[in-house]
């Protein structure tokens, strides 16, 4: 009940900054929007669509990863995350109640991202297949909003999040196979990028867009989206202390 | 007499920082009892103990009966915190943030008991003006809301008064009588010292431990008072002790006189005479 509380507080807050609730649902739209200008220079014999939708997904990750973090070290700093646990709430309620408010943020920047990419790059995806990859980068969105919850314990201000940005997200730029396939890389790079989360959306996302394809060779990488989602709330629980 | 918080022996370290240095003291139900002392004395770091948000290193401590780490839930029903920072939500309003600490609480017609409080510090016509709108007074007011909502047993509030004009702080102090007078427990952090004054007992913190521990008028009576008297035109002047006793003495010594024209007493202020004592404590 009390997540629900902290959820309907989160969403109230975020519709209440305007400014912030515009940018994180502009900001994706005109990534995209360049995205599709740099295609266009493209030479015609590159697949962009193996591109598209990837990037789309890595833009949604970063930008729910960033808001998340930001505005959880905003609630430290500020000392209301210290009066919601001394006024009552419990971890699991904050955690929950976050996860389920940016998780609201995160659903119409999934939506809007995966929309734009469609029309823009002109994508003939069935409805099947846009859901599942709707699904893909909300799962996606899960993990970064778990992610930015856990990364936000280690700074003390908004300052601090910014050295994660190249530590978590540039690594999955180049390494999660979403521009070349991992098996390409160095063995260590290989398993460096196996283990960003990034990697096993780009694996669905890959498999999905094929013509024909198996939704049984995506079981694998699901399964590890969602073990992520678990062991990131783990992790952001067992961070987040009551006491000093 | 009943007392609301019994603290024997606390100690608290960060690293090899000491932070309370073997802390004793008790409050009783009811009063309002300051915690006075310079910047980094220990004074949030002791509050927040009392409210469970920092593990003792050593030492017992008792708020209502209960443990503060190891019964925290249930204290937490019984006790309300406002933290030296403001500590709301800018973009809700003024009532949006009481009603959202206050749910974490078993309240019963919560809505009709936002009402209340914000009528008890006069922000009922700001009610549903947001946060970020407010003064740094009028979040303080908004704050101590915050805590009062679910009527606290105790009220831990951690420089309530900082940096808010004077009409303001009387105004806080006259509303912190009302609560005591109520039967709420009020432990009240300052580094004003002339707060002092409005509290029922008085312990000054410095560097960790507890310096003096006294009402405030034994305080007061503990500095000394000027007296200037002009006798025949001469004007001198004595230092006596700050007590009535000591006046009447003095003024017994000097008799009544025609020549004496003018007598003027000038009792050492409240922060002078706690300054003195930390300084007097910095020197030992």
């Amino acid at each position: 009940m009390k997540t629900f509380i902290v959820a309907n507080r989160v969403l109230k807050q975020l519709k209440g900054d305007k400014r912030l609730l515009i940018l994180s649902i502009v900001a994706p739209l005109i990534i995209i929007y360049f995205l599709k200008l740099l295609f266009d220079a493209f030479p015609p014999n590159v697949p962009i669509t193996n591109f598209t939708i990837p990037i789309g997904a890595l833009v949604v990750h970063f930008l729910s990863f960033l808001l998340c973090a930001i505005l959880l070290v905003q609630e430290r700093t500020k000392g209301t995350l210290e009066r919601m646990l001394i006024g009552g709430y419990k971890r699991s309620s904050i955690i929950g109640g976050y996860t389920l408010g940016y998780l609201g943020l995160a659903t119409i920047q999934a939506a809007v991202v995966l929309i734009e990419s469609v029309w823009l790059f002109d994508l003939d995806y069935s409805y099947n297949v846009l859901i599942l990859l709707f699904f893909v980068i909300w799962l996606l969105a899960v993990v970064s909003v778990m992610l930015g919850i856990f990364i936000s314990t280690f700074a003390r201000h908004e300052g601090h999040v910014f050295p994660f940005i190249p530590l978590l997200i540039l690594p999955s730029i180049f390494l999660s196979g979403l521009l070349i396939n991992t098996d390409e890389l160095p063995q260590w790079a290989a398993f460096v990028g196996k283990c960003l989360p990034l990697h096993y959306a780009v694996n669905i996302i890959h498999e999905i867009i094929k013509p024909v394809f198996l939704i049984s060779e995506t079981y694998f990488d699901f399964a590890m989206l969602g073990a992520y989602v678990f062991l990131l709330w783990l992790c952001a629980s067992l961070s987040l202390k009551e006491t000093e | 007499m009943n007392h609301a918080i019994e603290i024997k022996d606390l100690t608290k370290k960060y690293g090899q920082i000491l932070a309370l240095k073997s802390i004793t003291l008790n409050v009783p139900v009811g009063t309002i009892y300051g915690l006075i002392g310079p910047n980094g004395a220990g004074k949030t770091t002791l509050i927040k103990a009392l409210v469970g948000a920092v593990k003792p290193s050593s030492g017992h401590l008792n708020v209502l009966g209960m443990n503060p780490i190891n019964d925290k839930w249930a204290l937490r029903q019984k006790i309300g915190y406002m933290p030296q920072s403001a500590a709301l939500y800018e973009d809700l309003s003024a009532k949006q943030n009481i009603l959202f600490f206050g749910k974490a609480q078993k309240i019963e017609n919560l809505n009709q008991k936002t009402d209340e409080v914000l009528q008890f510090v006069e922000l009922t016509d700001r009610a549903n003006d947001l946060v970020r709108n407010f003064s740094g007074g009028m979040k303080k007011r908004v704050s101590l809301c915050c805590a009062l909502i679910h009527s606290p047993e105790i009220l831990f509030l951690d420089e309530p008064t900082a940096a808010i004009d004077p009409h303001l702080k009387l105004q806080s102090w006259n509303l912190f009588r009302k609560l005591a007078n109520s039967g709420v427990t009020l432990f009240i952090s300052t580094h004003l010292m002339d707060e002092a004054m409005h509290c029922d007992k008085v312990t000054i913190l410095m560097n960790g431990e507890i310096i003096a521990v006294d009402t405030p008028q034994k305080i007061i009576e503990s500095g000394k008072t000027v007296l200037t008297i002009k006798d025949n035109g001469v004007i001198t002047t004595r230092t006596i002790a700050s007590t009535p006793e000591g006046l009447a003495n003095e003024l017994l010594k000097l008799g009544l006189r025609a020549s004496i024209t003018e007598i003027s007493a000038t009792p050492d202020t409240i922060e002078n005479i706690v300054l003195n004592i930390i300084k007097k404590n910095q020197i030992h």
